[in-house]
């Protein structure tokens, strides 16, 4: 291997690492550290432009993995796409052993002080930790004392927020001991970064991550209170507009567990259960990704709804496991880092091998002193609670709110952490074409067992080029980067987390097991897909006349496409009123306006919006691919194309017809890669109802009305049924056949009758409660639509009356334009409402 | 003041719905706890519907807590427990001779109090009772320095009762101690986190305690049945040598065998009576009725 300083022309000809601080990359004298050597000639044997092709495509590659990351910001909730520095942190095995070796003895020692405060309180007693400290922390929740160990252990899995100091000293800044996020984005990270240094990684004898999260999983079956041979674990996630839904939506891909959320759950018999369109099914293993406080509205907050009634009880008794256990969140208090040393020498009799920063806990005198004498050597932090927003910086501060700072500090000092500046290493960017040196942040997992911990050979690594750009774990100004830990010799191989050929597989066929809540989403993304669908088509149909040759005024059918347009919610409905017209702005301004105007509730760009926040709320349950289109689809509608400050109406058709193009393909992909499970049938009748209704107030705006051959061809190209006309009956064009295959054709999937058969197959299997007698009541509204359609003759329906209208045709619409609502809410009331809200009762003395 | 009274106590709790309730899952605090002075020689937890489930366990501070579970349909649920308990008198030196209140604050912080971890946690501030220098002011006229402790604490339980109405439409159940303290009105709940307010600001430790005052009729009238209430108080640390003190401000006296104490934590809310989340049930009726009857022994 040959190293090289680099010359002028590489990638890292410019990189200045940031002084006075440790660079991960290289040492003092200006070379590589072991660890980066073959990185640097890697990159450096890339050269400048291959690196930036690579880091774009990997940019890419992010968008369309649609990796997020909801930042909370102050005016609302955003998303944003995950950022990733292409370049990985690596660190080298032997230096990470002492690391792992302090990150395992701290963990045990996190375990054995969570385990006292919730039990003995010894180290209270002995004043090893101030009382205080505890007993006055609004998070020491006493329904949680005395609660059982879970598998011997009550922190399962942990994270360590490291910072390494000037003489490369790794240290701790705080714990995270509740519910640690970033193990999603970590392996999202190692999946990116080692798709683009495929060769690098291979060579580099890079530990894999994969066996630690084999350990999790095997860990996770280990706690389950029953013995079964499948055990059934759920990650309980606050909800989509949690930061966290991102990665426990991963997570539960990659785990392969269920994903609940609190009114997914409900304790009964005792025991925790899924709620299903099948029924109730136990729940054996919960992995809390929800907070303490918000587990069970009956012993802890009352309005805990993240949670559920009773949780605490059914952990109490032992019939669920609860990993990490209740209560985890008190051992990452911030004012009990002080005193973790003496701790870890009164339960076990030796020093920290890894250092804490300097932190003192403001309520002792002494302390507070201290704080006050050099305040701006210190940032500050609420002292009971880890909260990324509340860090207070002293040395950035203006004279006045310094002084009302040391007033809060005199008043309430017991409310208060204070710890010395962190200093932090930094490490290689590679950003607008430079080499930049930025500040890292490292969290290190661990998984504990009752018999050991097992440290995540690297970590989330955070970079910023400020140092308070990485303090925020949700900061906006930083990038996350992949943590290579490499070894001189090959190690396991392990990077799958399917399980061997030994282990015998058992069949099974999806099923009943859906949570309402997820066939209630899979219903409304059919729907909200079949509408954006259905008004996309008409709404090109429409503006392709307007950039025609002819005038619009002598086009027939261009009443009729504004009234269907009207009809289906895409624009205001005075534009179908005669009349009305002149008063509004010009078709030729609102037609590709109202693409983007989310002004018209039911129209496109809240349908589009819709589907793809349904498609995030079940993106465990489908595909990729099927994710990844939605994506697409809302990304065409989220900045209108502008020419001289109107929406143009060319590239809007463009557009539309991408947006049909995606739209199809994701009901292709519902098609062919969806089991036909209870979830696919949910997004069938979603789809399938919302057709049919579509269709029906389309025709009813278009049709009622004896027509010109142009309408009739107008309305066949909007249903995407004029190929199939023209194959049958070639430039004949007649109301009566028209009618007869957009109404009554029992063989073109564009059909009222084909969507109202679908629909009665697909309800026939659904479960009913087991003693129902008699046909229920959405099952006779499916057959009566049915069977009106069926009955319909398209002769009788095409008839004209002495004043001009299709009574027959209309009433039948009409019919349908009011049953298939009716259908959706009776299915909606028998399935997807599982819930009676609930309340909660109070005695009085 | 009798040696010993005895009690037998029955509370019942009924809840009547306007919609049928498909499950519930709830929580009572309603038998009484072992104190050194309590003895409870029985009790017995009715409910109707009967429950799928229920079990106890003590909570953190020791009180025994039921949770159980009905999940059947039901428009009714009725709590019923009846307990008999018998009260000693508590013997306490003369006000004047018990120790300074300062010196009883210092020992606990120090720690050379030998009791001093089990009064520890009631020192601070909880969740219905802030701590503050409004409360230690008002304090302060009867914690004057070097006062014996139970000579100024029942001089704040006098104030209290003296300065503070008793009015049942000035607060809530979930009204915070700085809300009436403000308002100088409230019912027992109220006066109790008051007191306990007062005594925390002045770094005592100090307790809230729930459980029954019997009711003397009228010279002359009977006893009305189901007449009577739940009560609360408070109780304040007096050392190692004196123990916990109960006070009662809603009645400006000592507690002696007149009271039953049932629970003890930090405040109401570590001891709501009974809690509980229902599915359905539209609007619920609430009533509660109380029955303490005094009893020559229980032989």
């Amino acid at each position: 291997m040959s190293t090289t300083k680099t010359n002028a022309t590489t990638p890292f000809a410019d990189y200045r690492p940031m002084p006075g601080q440790y660079d991960e990359c290289f040492g003092p004298d200006g070379w590589p550290r072991r660890a980066f050597v073959r990185l640097v000639d890697h990159i450096n044997g890339l050269g400048r432009e291959s690196l930036d092709t690579l880091v774009s495509e990997g940019l890419a590659l992010v968008r369309e993995s649609g990796i997020t990351y909801n930042a909370i910001e102050e005016e609302g909730e955003r998303t944003r796409p995950w950022e990733l520095a292409f370049t990985p942190l690596v660190v080298h095995a032997e230096e990470w052993r002492v690391l792992e070796a302090g990150l395992a003895q701290r963990t045990r020692l996190l375990e054995a002080v969570l385990d006292d405060l919730l039990g003995p309180q010894r180290l209270l007693r002995e004043r090893v930790i101030p009382p205080e400290v505890v007993l006055s922390s609004p998070e020491f929740l006493r329904p949680f004392h005395g609660l059982p160990k879970v598998g011997g252990v009550r922190l399962h899995v942990t994270a360590t927020e490291l910072a390494r100091d000037a003489t490369g000293q790794w240290q701790v800044i705080g714990d995270r001991t509740r519910a640690p996020s970033g193990l999603g984005y970590l392996v999202e990270n190692r999946i990116i970064t080692s798709r683009a240094y495929p060769e690098l990684i291979h060579h580099s004898n890079v530990h894999r991550v994969a066996p630690f999260f084999m350990r999790l999983r095997q860990l996770f079956e280990s706690l389950s209170p029953r013995l079964t041979p499948n055990p059934r674990v759920a990650i309980l996630t606050p909800g989509q507009k949690s930061y966290r839904y991102f990665e426990d939506t991963f997570l539960a891909r990659y785990l392969g567990y269920t994903l609940v959320q609190g009114r997914d759950l409900a304790v009964r018999g005792g025991r925790l259960n899924l709620k299903t369109l099948g029924g109730l099914v136990p729940i054996d293993v919960l992995w809390r990704h929800i907070s303490d406080d918000q587990c069970d509205p009956l012993e802890l907050a009352p309005d805990a709804i993240e949670g559920v009634t009773g949780l605490v009880q059914t952990a109490r008794s032992g019939n669920v496991s609860i990993a990490n256990g209740l209560g985890s969140k008190l051992a990452q208090t911030p004012a009990l880092l002080p005193f973790l040393a003496a701790a870890n020498r009164f339960l076990f009799g030796g020093e920290l091998q890894l250092s804490t920063v300097e932190t003192h806990w403001c309520g002792q005198p002494e302390s507070l002193a201290r704080v006050l004498s050099d305040l701006d050597r210190f940032v500050l932090r609420p002292a009971f609670a880890v909260r990324g927003d509340g860090l207070i910086r002293p040395l950035q501060m203006s004279a006045e709110a310094r002084q009302e700072l040391i007033g809060a500090l005199r008043d309430r000092p017991q409310q208060y952490v204070a710890q010395a500046m962190t200093s932090r290493s930094t490490t290689p960017v590679w950003r607008e074409g430079r080499m930049e040196s930025w500040y890292v942040a490292l969290r290190a997992f661990q998984i504990q067992t009752g018999q050991d911990v097992a440290v995540l050979p690297g970590g989330l690594v955070r970079v910023s080029p400020t140092p308070q750009g990485v303090e925020n774990p949700h900061g906006s100004t930083q990038l996350g980067q992949d943590c290579w830990v490499i070894s001189d010799g090959p190690v396991d191989q392990t990077s799958t987390l399917l399980p061997g050929e030994h282990v015998p597989l058992r069949f099974v066929r999806g099923g009943a097991e859906l949570p309402s809540r997820v066939a209630e989403n899979l219903f409304w993304l059919g729907r909200y897909s079949e509408r954006a669908e259905s008004i996309a088509r008409v709404l090109r149909t429409t503006m392709l006349r307007l950039v025609g040759e002819q005038s619009v005024g002598d086009l027939p059918e261009m009443p009729r496409l504004i009234a269907a347009l009207a009809a289906i919610g895409q624009i205001e409905p005075d534009y179908a009123v005669k009349e009305l017209q002149g008063s509004l702005p010009s078709l030729d301004d609102a037609l590709p306006a109202s693409l983007y105007t989310i002004d018209q509730q039911r129209g496109l760009s809240p349908s589009v919006t819709a589907l793809a926040d349904k498609a995030t709320a079940v993106r465990d349950r489908i595909s990729l691919d099927a994710y990844r289109i939605v994506q697409q689809i809302a990304q065409e509608l989220a900045t209108p194309v502008r020419i001289r400050g109107r929406a143009d109406t060319r590239s809007a058709i463009n557009r539309l017809s991408r947006l049909i193009t995606g739209l199809l393909a994701f009901s292709g992909i519902g098609q062919e890669s969806f089991t036909r499970t209870l979830g696919w049938r949910f997004l069938q009748l979603g789809r399938r109802i919302e057709r049919a209704w579509q269709t029906a107030e389309v025709l009813r705006a278009t049709l009622v009305d004896p027509d010109e051959r142009s309408v009739l061809e107008a309305v066949l190209e909007a249903t995407d049924s004029l190929m199939t006309y023209r194959s049958r009956y070639l430039l004949r064009l007649e109301p009566d056949a028209t009618i007869d295959l957009l109404v009554t054709d029992e063989t073109n999937p564009r059909s009222i009758r084909f969507q109202l058969e679908r629909i009665v197959e697909v309800l026939d299997p659904l479960p009913l409660e087991p003693d129902e007698v008699g046909t229920p009541y959405e099952r006779r509204l499916a057959f009566e639509l049915l069977h009106r359609v069926r009955m319909a003759q398209p002769a009788t329906l095409a008839i004209a009356e002495p004043e001009q209208r299709r009574a027959t045709l209309d009433h039948l619409l009409e019919v349908l334009t009011e049953g298939l609502p009716e259908l959706s809410n009776a299915i909606t009331a028998r399935y997807l409402i599982h819930t009676l809200p609930s309340q909660s009762l109070t005695g009085q003395v | 003041m009798p040696e010993s009274s005895c009690y037998r106590i029955t509370h019942r709790t009924e809840y009547r719905y306007s919609d049928p309730v498909a499950i519930c899952q709830n929580q009572v605090m309603l038998t009484p706890r072992e104190l050194p002075r309590v003895r409870c020689h029985r009790t017995d937890v009715q409910i109707l519907p009967a429950p799928g489930q229920c079990r106890s366990h003590a909570d953190y501070f020791g009180n025994p807590v039921h949770t159980f579970a009905i999940e059947t349909a039901h428009r009714d649920l009725s709590v019923t427990v009846a307990s008999d308990v018998e009260v000693q008198a508590p013997r306490y030196p003369e006000p004047d001779q018990t120790a300074v209140w300062e010196g009883v604050r210092d020992a606990v912080l120090s720690g050379q109090d030998p009791d001093w971890y089990a009064a520890e946690e009631y020192r601070y501030p909880s969740a219905m009772v802030a701590v503050g220098a409004q409360f230690a002011d008002y304090a302060a006229a009867s914690f004057t320095p070097g006062r014996p402790i139970l000579s100024a604490g029942l001089d704040l339980t006098r104030r209290i009762h003296a300065d503070f109405r008793y009015d049942v439409t000035a607060t809530k159940v979930d009204t915070l101690a700085e809300a009436s303290f403000r308002l100088r009105a409230g019912v027992c709940q109220d006066f109790a986190h008051i007191q306990i307010a007062c005594l925390r600001s002045l770094g005592l430790p100090a307790r809230y305690v729930s459980g029954y005052l019997r009711t003397i009729p009228p010279p002359g009238k009977p006893r009305l049945v189901g007449a009577d209430q739940s009560h609360a108080w408070a109780s304040l640390y007096g050392g190692s040598q004196l123990g916990w003190v109960d006070l009662d401000p809603t009645n400006a006296c000592v507690v002696a065998t007149d009271h039953v104490p049932i629970s003890i934590g930090r405040d109401y809310r570590d001891v709501a009576p009974m809690r509980g989340v229902v599915l359905g049930g539209g609007s619920p009726a609430l009533t509660v009725r109380v029955d303490v009857v005094p009893v020559a022994s229980f032989g």
